[in-house]
């Protein structure tokens, strides 16, 4: 059984600052995992009233379990509206759909997304991993754009194998020249704090740091030179003890999402 | 006769040097002529799966997947393929991962790939050896929305579309049917991608309920499946229930037209082991195992698809070692509970792990 007084988890505090993006009334672009966690928590505590869409086409359901899946009936449960996968995407390009979350297996220093490999070769990667499916639409249709993973030097690199979804491709003005609307990633998340990019390279940059982070510490976990923002680096909210609390019980209470997997 | 502009960075990345392997996907005419070839007259076209799948699947055809991950899949559609032993299939893994089985079984070996994997339950290693080892050669590359915008397009009735998906990645350098182009209606830069409209030969909807004639209700997110219905050149529809016509006419909610249907299959239980709205929640231990041991390696593999593709006569053999009337009564009570109000139902159940199997799959 789940220990509910223990200190809060890297997964059960990254859903916590990601739930902190969303603003109440705005209409939620969800996709499987933790951003999933992040919404419904949202939802029951500063943010009740915000309206979740899925790419499998549930608009607006109302939750209940976890789903099992982005077609799970979770996604579209007493939805008013079940759209097609084509239409649900071009909410995005249409201006509808407020912020979207979006995970990665690598992500570079210009907020590119890898999904697709390990390793630069398509034809024999070092691992093929699951590919776009809705995660490119997403990156080149969004306005409001939240990444989310774990952090590790093997995560945050450099260049990433394969450019799954364009962040701000090469830095600067590149995104918009090569036709891409919305203005790019917004923030990376991970268990070590938020980054931003810095406006005019779009270099990513430490935005917050969780407590116990310094910025050299992960600098440490970050296989690129990070920018340092000026001033001093203000701490990522920690996850207050009732809503860790309502997390366990009431949100993920099997811990499919928020349990950190073992060997 | 058609010429097609294929991407030539993509050609050369994908090392494809005979590009009529790409042809029948786009090509219109081809389509065109297979629809107008179609009985258009509303006549009865029900046959058994067997039937369907031996009459409208050539080896070589280009299949389309539909539903959404395990959502409405016709997967004992799929699995019928491979007892068939059907060969040299085109598959297109969009918007889920089935093809993955089909190659280690030899059907398929050629991919158009959007997504592999099964969501939180990790990445499908079995498609990872099946490409390492050359078993299957990728095609193209693709997003979920890059997919069904080609097939929207086709049921559209337009060569294509344009879009800002996929622009500036690199899955623009792995797909050869996607071309950057100038947006034609404005003369300051503006790059778009021109999405062909996408052919396949061979669509399979599993669906709720459908008359004889292959009027098709679906309930629950349709996905690409109407449009894919409309583009492909053969309609295999299978459904939980042959229904009167009335029926159907009484109804409202998405129905694919009788006369994009070559094929009507009554297949109670065609989407097991997936979900089905309506009908029954999925087996997630069978999926846990199908993934946490049957794709580790062949070996496994072999074992898994021996038991439950090759050792079963049909779904109702399928259902029975599921759990028989017991699994049914259980996956109802479940999907319901889901889309519906029964707060009461608890959804816990025996996860598979490689050290605990429960043997129960519901």
């Amino acid at each position: 059984m789940k220990d509910l007084s223990a200190p809060a988890n890297p997964l059960e505090t990254l859903a916590y600052i990601l739930s902190k993006q969303i603003r109440d009334h705005q209409i939620v672009y969800i996709g499987t995992g933790i951003p999933m966690i992040a919404g419904i928590l949202a939802l029951k505590t500063h943010a009740p009233n915000i309206t979740m869409v899925y790419e499998s086409g549930g608009q607006d359901p109302i939750p209940r379990d976890l789903p099992w899946s982005v077609g799970c009936p979770f996604t579209w449960r007493k939805s008013p509206a079940v759209m097609e996968m084509s239409y649900s995407f071009a909410q995005c390009y249409n201006g509808y759909v407020d912020i979207a979350f979006l995970g990665f297996a690598q992500v570079d220093m210009y907020g590119n997304v890898n999904t697709h490999q390990i390793g630069k070769d398509v034809l024999h990667p070092t691992v093929r991993m699951t590919g776009s499916g809705g995660n490119n639409d997403l990156a080149s249709l969004s306005d409001n754009l939240i990444l989310v993973g774990v952090q590790t030097p093997d995560k945050f690199v450099e260049k990433v194998d394969f450019i799954t979804s364009v962040g701000y491709l090469t830095g600067g003005n590149s995104r918009k020249e090569a036709g891409l609307i919305g203005d790019g990633p917004k923030v990376v998340i991970s268990q070590c704090g938020e980054f931003d990019f810095e406006p005019v390279t779009k270099r990513m940059r430490v935005k917050t740091l969780a407590p116990g982070w310094t910025f050299d510490f992960t600098q440490q976990f970050t296989g690129f030179e990070l920018l340092k923002p000026e001033g001093e680096i203000p701490q990522t909210p920690l996850i207050p003890d009732d809503i860790l609390k309502l997390l366990r019980t009431e949100v993920d209470p099997r811990g499919v999402f928020t349990t950190m997997p073992t060997a | 006769m058609a010429v097609f502009n294929y991407n030539k960075v993509a050609l050369e990345n994908l090392k494809i040097e005979d590009t009529s392997v790409l042809d029948r996907l786009v090509n219109f005419e081809s389509a065109l002529q297979a629809h107008k070839k179609k009985e258009h007259a509303k006549v009865d076209k029900r046959m058994t799966l067997k039937e369907a799948i031996a009459t409208f699947i050539s080896d070589g055809d280009v299949i389309s997947d539909s539903g959404f991950s395990y959502v409405r899949t016709p997967h004992q559609a799929h699995w019928e393929i491979m007892r068939q032993e059907k060969k040299n299939l085109q598959m297109i893994g969009a918007p889920n991962t089935n093809q993955s089985f089909m190659i280690f079984n030899n059907n398929v070996n050629l991919s158009h790939n959007s997504y592999a994997g099964v969501e939180m339950r990790g990445i499908d290693r079995n498609y990872d050896r099946m490409l390492k080892t050359g078993r299957t050669k990728i095609l193209s590359e693709w997003s979920h929305g890059g997919v069904a915008l080609g097939y929207k397009a086709a049921q559209l009735g337009t060569p294509g579309v344009f879009s800002k998906q996929m622009l500036g990645s690199d899955i623009m350098k792995y797909n050869p049917y996607l071309n950057v182009v100038q947006n034609p209606m404005r003369s300051d830069p503006d790059p778009v991608v021109f999405i062909p409209a996408l052919y396949p030969d061979v669509a399979i909807v599993h669906c709720q309920l459908a008359d004889k004639y292959g009027n098709a209700y679906i309930y629950g997110p349709t996905v690409n499946d109407v449009a894919a219905a409309a583009a492909a050149r053969k309609l295999i529809i299978t459904a939980e229930e042959i229904v009167p016509e009335s029926d159907i006419r009484n109804r409202q909610g998405t129905i694919i037209p009788f006369f994009y249907a070559d094929a009507v299959v009554e297949l109670p239980f065609g989407a097991v082991p997936g979900n089905m709205p309506g009908y029954y929640y999925w087996s997630r231990q069978w999926w846990e195992k199908l993934i946490r041991f049957g794709c580790v390696n062949d070996e496994n593999l072999k074992i898994f698809f021996d038991e439950w593709v090759y050792g079963v006569k049909d779904q109702f053999d399928f259902v029975n070692k599921l759990g028989g009337s017991r699994w049914i009564a259980e996956a109802r009570m479940q999907t319901k509970a889901a889309e519906g109000d029964h707060e009461d139902i608890d959804f816990s159940y025996e996860e598979y792990t490689r050290t605990h199997d429960s043997g129960l799959y519901y």
